[in-house]
């Protein structure tokens, strides 16, 4: 394809726009297959065949079939979307090729909605109405790996507006006023970051993208980089022109090959098309893109050690001062943006920087992408304005706690971040007020904790994860994560002691305010954050060697309520160790030498008449459980 | 300028200045452990923190740099809570082994125990049981000592630009080891040792030798290059335990390559002599000094007598001191009343005097072991400065990170080419045709001043000489492509600083005097001073040797005549050097010492040369004996004794006086002390003359080059482990590199049917030698690579000298040994 300029660019626009959609008037009905890695681990592509298959046999004729990125619920997947003229475009969830055969001889070929495998209209679903998609505006709409339906979708408009009308300070005071903060964790605003870049004078300088999405539990970026890649890269583009520089970099982690493939893909398109390369629509800027691969270290997502790590050396995070923006990559001036920032850009440019206010509050503005999992029933990625109460998010996006379980805690900022329990749900997601909370709005993780949840047991997850992660170059992080892991897994082994609660305390903050990176800065937060909201638990665990979730092995003992026990035996299957004994009609006990403590038979039992007790109990469950219950009361 | 306050005191410092380097101005020690003046700011030990008035947190002193307006606080209670939180972290996998380590007592780790920690720590698990790794020669790594600074892996591949150690793993298990947990092996400068907080990092000759608290520490200088560093020597109970550089002292700053720290040991040599020899029915044996010097002196006097005073001749040497080299010289001119002497000085530095006085009519030029940095473009020609000159090689490796363009023209692959921003692998031996192209293409594209160039004298025959050396042709000679060479002429001509560096010495081959002609007249072209040359002198005393007048007066005979001409003198006093071992053509020299009447050999241990010797006199080493060195930048420096001497050696210059009344005459004060004043008065700092340039035509002459019979190219320079033929007497030197090898190419060892480390028969016009092979890719097919160093390996005897004054280039026949 030759290369475009702008007056080449609008028309292909313009074209597109009409090529795309039911209502181009070339087909009745376009069926889309969400194709993400959830999707597809879920077993879209078969989904697809399918599909496929059918709509050949059925012999159905105007009917356009196309795949897409994940659709957001990722809990749901296989998930596929039928638009057609004139009607709400219908989508259908947990798909399988049965399913799918019977979809497109009800609903495609006999115009029947298939009502039992079809999510409710968009109106009635909060999951979707309460959401405001501008990250995710093309994920899961449009083919990623068509540059035509991209730019049919306003693609590269704002990169061509950007280049031809607009100054480098007219682009970073929009990007500035519209008041969008990096949402890779740390939230700096990201115009004054350009800007910072812009000032140094350099004949080199790189704009470089994060992708080394790094926190258990978060997948925002990879969805983006999978439904939606030009989005991306038109940031960078846009970013680049601000900034001044014409290399870039896409860091991505290894771990998402479909990434880097639509990543790789979308550049070599984009660069054959006059869109990235020499000259970018003949408007003289030059801007070269290459995508490089991590190695899967976490701490590379921090900037400086994700700069060390694509000049090939071994990523560790150096001190800033110097700031990357006066000596970053080869230490040349440079911007590290992340994959969701740069995929808000491009609207930000076309729209103004009024209209991305119009989303959240002053100091948080827009919207944030959260990658909502754990103990909802809805989980998947979600868009909201900041600003939305977490409350919100939990109960009426995500659908509640799954098995209508308590909600115990919500976990954001992955391994950065914190637990933040019930009561203070009612506070509004911006930086400021989920920071207050201990938490941090992070990159988007948030994990839905039930009852079930141990606190203890999930500070000490995210510490392996960080004592594992830290770099090892500055002393607090190396040792101290270390040892807030081991005196953690003390606790949960019951060899804590009352002291040991201070010590975490006392060596967090220490920890914090000592290390060199953001990794060790905040790899304490779970600790203190779960010390201060569930301080009973850690108490529990060291006084009563008692983990009142059940899930510390050897600070729990299972026993059966036999007044609520029907016998239906579903334990006494579920028990690995075959532990439990009784026979039909007779309620069922737990041989206590024999138990391993998996909590199966607590999972298991759908009369609820498995009590948790302490280590090494003995005696009446109930009335050791009343009696506790009684005594928190009476402490409240 | 920035000013802030510190601990109530206000400072104000450049721009850029970190605010520990703004402390330690004004007297605050901020404690650290992985902070390096040498190094990038790390960050890692986290010790440094100080507070800053108005911000919640804590910076990292070592690497924030100092602002206008801060208001630091560097002591403050909550700083001593985090500092011992901190060190309690350190400590928690640091074994306590302080009993056996020999670090303890001048352990970091420990001192900053000791003032910050706690009588107790809340953390009690966590050792790390890394078993030490001992398989090195020098250096033991003990993996559970270390607490992760980072201080040798970044010295070693910032500063060094070696970077022989890394980190290896993540985490807590991260462990510092040479790659692939292999042995390590390294340049052995044991710049890690030295700069290491904790005892993980050790010399292992000093191991378990002595408590730091017992050791006796005195300053002296390095007795192997000119670069002149400054040793700190431990002794204990007057024994010599080891050598090592204190943070910023000396000319060194603080740096020490492997020589100067392990190779001193050389001193406890077996072959260290211990009374005056002297020859009885053809063999050598122990005299006392008075039978010794009468010998000497009836001997000398006889040939005199005999022959006149010109048939006797003398060496000094750059090993010893101004003070002895002074009364040999002394000697000669009083008591015995030659001008015959001379010196290995001849074959280097000596070229480089005279080269440099006709070019620029100075009688000498700056050296500046400083000089590289900051310097737009330096260029090294055919020279190993990293290895020959270690310490001034850091500055070229410092001013290249720094961001000079170093480009480096040589035929093997070196430490200095490995970091130059372009390498021009060339033939050896044609520097000339090099330096000649690159001033050809510097004229024809008029990259200078004319009007003032062209008005030196000699400009227009000079610029008629340089017709032949067209790209092309100088590409053909050299075999650096032309695009290489115009790049280079180029950029050396557009550079805004620039310096040129080369060494020449005894023990390498392939660069003689017109060479250092052909750089002065490049110099020149480019309207630079003289200082652009950077030639710095061989040996720890080159330079205080030639001051002290070793250098053959008008007409009398000169090294050449006494070492390679029979019958030139009739009697010889060798004193500290090795002619039979080091220098070029030895079978030569052997047959004409083996002629005279008299050889008088007087030096520390028993040289090759010393064997052939009638009169054995021995003295006192290095160590031994107050003095003055004076190094490549004309500096000065004191020795001091450190020891006794063994048996009844003696100070040179004592001997030299002794031997005076011997003969009757009295020709100096009893001390030494008297002695440097003598020659304070009668050695007049010679003025350098006026700025008298000249340019002079230097054609390339290609010498011996590799024939049908001899089809290889013998490129001899020193290794870096060694220094002359002392070092080789080090035990420790020679743990590393013991003797002479072989580099040869794989593809000439495939034509040959070597293999590696097997021995390979070595063949020139002169002689014959045996060799282990290395079979390596760091020289270029058709050349091979060996260092003269190692008495036993006898490589000098495949060299000759230049009788011009040019290069020598060797051709030799390499066959397999088997």
């Amino acid at each position: 394809m030759a290369k475009l300029n702008i007056e080449d660019l609008k028309t292909l626009h313009e074209k597109n726009k009409a090529a795309f959609g039911p209502d181009s008037g070339k087909f009745r009905t376009k069926v889309t297959v969400h194709m993400g890695t959830c999707g597809l681990a879920a077993g879209a592509k078969q989904v697809m065949d399918t599909l496929v298959e059918e709509v050949k046999k059925n012999s159905l004729a105007d009917i356009m079939i196309a795949s897409s990125g994940c659709a957001g619920l990722c809990g749901r997947e296989p998930i596929m979307t039928v638009e057609q003229l004139g009607e709400e475009p219908v989508k259908y969830c947990d798909l399988n090729s049965e399913k799918t055969e019977k979809i497109v001889k009800e609903h495609l070929a006999g115009g029947q909605i298939v009502s039992t495998f079809a999510l409710p209209p968009k109106k009635d679903m909060p999951f979707m109405n309460l959401q405001e998609l501008r990250v995710l505006r093309n994920t899961g709409f449009m083919d990623p790996e068509s540059i035509d339906e991209y730019v049919a979708r306003e693609g590269y408009l704002a990169a061509a507006k950007a280049l031809t009308q607009m100054t480098t300070e007219d682009i970073i005071k929009t990007v500035k006023d519209s008041g969008l903060r990096g949402r890779g964790g740390a939230g700096f605003l990201t115009g004054l970051k350009w800007e910072f870049a812009s000032r140094v004078p350099s004949e080199t300088k790189f704009m470089l993208c994060n992708g080394d999405e790094g926190d258990p539990g978060a997948f925002m970026d990879r969805s983006v980089m999978e439904a939606d890649p030009h989005s991306v890269i038109e940031g960078m583009i846009i970013g680049a022109r601000a900034i001044g520089a014409n290399y870039g970099y896409i860091y991505v982690r290894a771990e998402y090959p479909l990434a880097v493939k639509r990543l790789q893909m979308a550049i070599d398109k984009a660069t054959e098309m006059g869109l990235l390369g020499k000259n970018i629509l003949n408007t003289g800027f030059d801007f070269e893109l290459e995508i490089y691969l991590g190695a899967g270290a976490f701490v590379c997502g921090e900037e400086t050690a994700l700069m060390r790590s694509l000049e090939g050396k071994r990523g560790m995070p150096r001190p800033r001062p110097p700031f990357p923006a006066v000596k970053g990559l080869w230490d040349k001036p440079s911007v590290l943006n992340n994959v969701e920032t740069l995929a808000q850009i491009a609207p930000i440019i076309l729209n103004g920087s009024e209209w991305y206010r119009t989303a959240g509050t002053e100091k948080s503005a827009g919207t944030k992408v959260f990658a909502l999992t754990g103990a909802v029933n809805n989980v998947g990625l979600v868009e909201v304005p900041m600003g939305i109460p977490l409350r919100r998010i939990i109960y009426d996006i995500g659908g509640g706690i799954r098995k209508g379980r308590k909600f115990k805690a919500v976990q954001l900022g992955g391994p950065s971040g914190g637990c933040i329990p019930e009561h203070l749900l009612d506070i509004p997601v911006t930086y400021e007020d989920i920071m207050a909370t201990g938490a941090i709005v992070g990159s988007g993780g948030m994990v839905v904790m039930d009852d079930n949840t141990c606190m203890v047991g999930t500070a000490k997850f995210f510490l392996e994860f960080t004592a594992d992660e830290s770099c090892g170059k500055c002393t607090p992080c190396r040792v101290g994560t270390k040892i807030l892991l081991d005196m953690l897994t003390d606790i949960t082994d019951g060899k804590g002691s009352y002291k040991d609660m201070e010590t975490l305390e006392d060596l967090s903050r220490d920890i914090i305010t000592t290390s060199l990176c953001g990794l060790g800065q905040t790899a304490p937060n779970p600790v203190l954050s779960t010390l201060r909201y569930f301080k009973d638990e850690y108490e529990s665990h060291i006084t009563q060697k008692w983990c009142k979730a059940g899930v510390c092995r050897n600070l729990t003992t299972f026993m059966i309520d036999e007044k609520l026990c029907t016998a239906c035996g579903a334990c006494r299957r579920a028990c690995p160790s075959k532990a439990i004994v009784g026979e039909k009609k007779v309620p069922h006990k737990i041989i206590q030498e024999l138990c391993v403590h998996c909590r199966s038979c607590y999972d298991t039992c759908k009369f609820n008449s498995i009590r948790i007790l302490p280590a090494g109990f003995e005696g009446d469950p109930n009335e050791f459980l009343e009696k506790a219950s009684a005594g928190k009361k009476e402490e409240k | 300028m920035i000013e802030l306050i510190i601990d109530d005191k206000k400072v104000s410092v450049e721009e850029g200045t970190t605010i520990l380097a703004a402390a330690k101005k004004i007297g605050i020690n901020i404690p650290n452990m992985c902070y390096d003046k040498r190094l990038r700011p790390y960050g890692g030990c986290r010790i440094c923190v100080v507070e800053q008035e108005g911000n919640p947190r804590l910076l990292a002193s070592c690497s924030t740099p100092a602002a206008t307006g801060m208001v630091i606080k560097t002591d403050t209670p909550k700083l001593n809570k985090v500092r011992q939180t901190v060190l309690e972290l350190m400590l928690v996998h640091h074994p306590l082994d302080c009993p056996i380590c020999d670090k303890a007592g001048e352990c970091d780790l420990q001192d900053m125990a000791f003032q910050y920690g706690k009588p107790e720590g809340r953390f009690i698990r966590h050792r790390k049981a890394i078993p030490s790794d001992v398989r090195g020669p020098l250096v033991e790594l003990t993996a559970n000592r270390c607490i992760l600074c980072g201080k040798c892996v970044r010295i070693c591949a910032e500063h060094q630009g070696r970077g022989a150690l890394g980190f290896i793993g993540r985490g807590f298990p991260t462990v510092v080891q040479p790659a692939f947990g292999e042995i390590l092996e390294c340049d052995y400068c044991g710049q890690c040792i030295d700069i290491c907080p904790t005892g993980a990092l050790l010399s292992k000759p000093m191991k378990f030798q002595a408590r730091a608290w017992f050791l006796e520490e005195k300053d002296t200088i390095c007795p192997f290059c000119s670069c002149g560093c400054t040793l700190t020597i431990g002794t204990r109970e007057g024994k010599i335990l080891r050598s090592r550089a204190k943070e910023d002292s000396g000319r060194s700053e603080g740096n020490l390559c492997g020589r100067g720290r392990f190779g001193v040991d050389y001193i406890y040599s077996e072959t260290r002599l211990k009374t005056p020899l002297i020859r009885k029915d053809g063999e050598l044996v122990a005299a006392t000094w008075d039978e010794a010097l009468k010998y000497a002196g009836d001997s000398l006097t006889r040939i005199i007598a005999a022959h006149g005073k010109d048939a006797i001749g003398a060496l000094g040497s750059h090993r010893c001191t101004n003070e002895d080299n002074y009364m040999l010289r002394k000697f000669m001119s009083t008591v015995i009343g030659s001008g015959n002497i001379d010196s290995s000085a001849a074959f280097g530095f000596w070229k480089v005097q005279q080269a440099i006085s006709m070019a620029f009519g100075t009688k000498s030029h700056t050296i500046a072991m400083k000089y590289p940095l900051g310097k737009d473009v330096i260029m090294v020609i055919e020279s190993d400065i990293s290895a020959t000159h270690p310490v001034f090689g850091l500055n070229i490796l410092r001013a290249k990170r720094e961001g000079s363009k170093l480009i480096v023209a040589d035929t093997r692959d070196t430490k200095l080419t490995r970091h130059s921003t372009s390498h021009l692998r060339m033939e050896s031996g044609t520097s000339v045709a090099f330096i000649n192209g690159l001033m050809k293409i510097i004229i024809d594209k008029d990259l200078f001043n004319r009007q003032v160039v062209s008005k030196i004298e000699g400009f227009d025959a000079f610029e008629k000489s340089l017709d032949d050396y067209t790209p092309d042709k100088v590409s053909k000679i050299t075999r650096i492509s032309e695009a290489q060479i115009t790049e280079t002429a180029e950029s050396l001509a557009k550079a805004k600083s620039r310096m040129i560096s080369l060494t020449i010495n005894v023990s390498e081959n392939s660069k003689g005097m017109d060479m250092v002609l052909a750089a002065a007249n490049l110099v020149m072209l480019l309207g630079d001073e003289p200082e652009t040359l950077q030639i710095p002198a061989e040996y720890a005393n080159t330079v205080g040797m030639a001051s002290m007048g070793i250098h053959p007066a008008a007409g009398a005979k000169n090294i050449f005549n006494m070492l390679y001409e029979q019958g030139a003198v009739k009697g010889l006093f060798i004193m500290g050097e090795d002619p039979v071992s080091v220098y070029p053509f030895s079978s030569k020299i052997l047959s004409v010492l083996k002629s005279l009447d008299l050889l008088i050999v007087q030096d520390i241990a028993l040289t090759e040369t010393a064997k052939l010797a009638h009169i054995v006199l021995p003295a006192a080493g290095w160590s031994e004996k107050d003095g003055t060195f004076i190094n490549a930048e004309g500096i000065s420096q004191k020795l001091q004794r450190i020891i006794e001497t063994p048996g009844q050696a003696m100070p040179d210059w004592q001997i030299m006086r002794n031997l005076a009344l011997a003969m009757g005459k009295e020709i100096g004060t009893r001390s030494v002390e008297g002695l440097s004043e003598e020659i304070k008065k009668t050695v007049i700092e010679q003025k350098n003359l006026a700025d008298n340039r000249a340019f002079h035509a230097v054609p390339y002459s290609a010498g011996e080059i590799p024939s049908a019979e001899y089809p290889l190219a013998l490129v001899v320079r020193d290794v870096l482990q060694h220094s002359g033929s002392m070092s080789t007497r080090s035990k420790s030197l020679d743990l590393v590199v013991s003797e002479a090898y072989l580099e040869l190419n794989e593809e000439d060892a495939t034509k040959l049917a070597v293999s590696d480390n097997s021995h390979v028969k070595v063949s020139s016009r002169r002689g014959t030698i045996y060799l282990k092979a290395r079979v390596t890719d760091s020289v270029p097919a058709g050349t091979v690579f060996s260092s003269t160093h190692f008495p036993h390996s006898r490589v000098n005897t495949l060299l000759y000298y230049p009788e011009n004054g040019t290069a020598s280039p060797c051709a030799v026949k390499v066959e397999s040994a088997k």
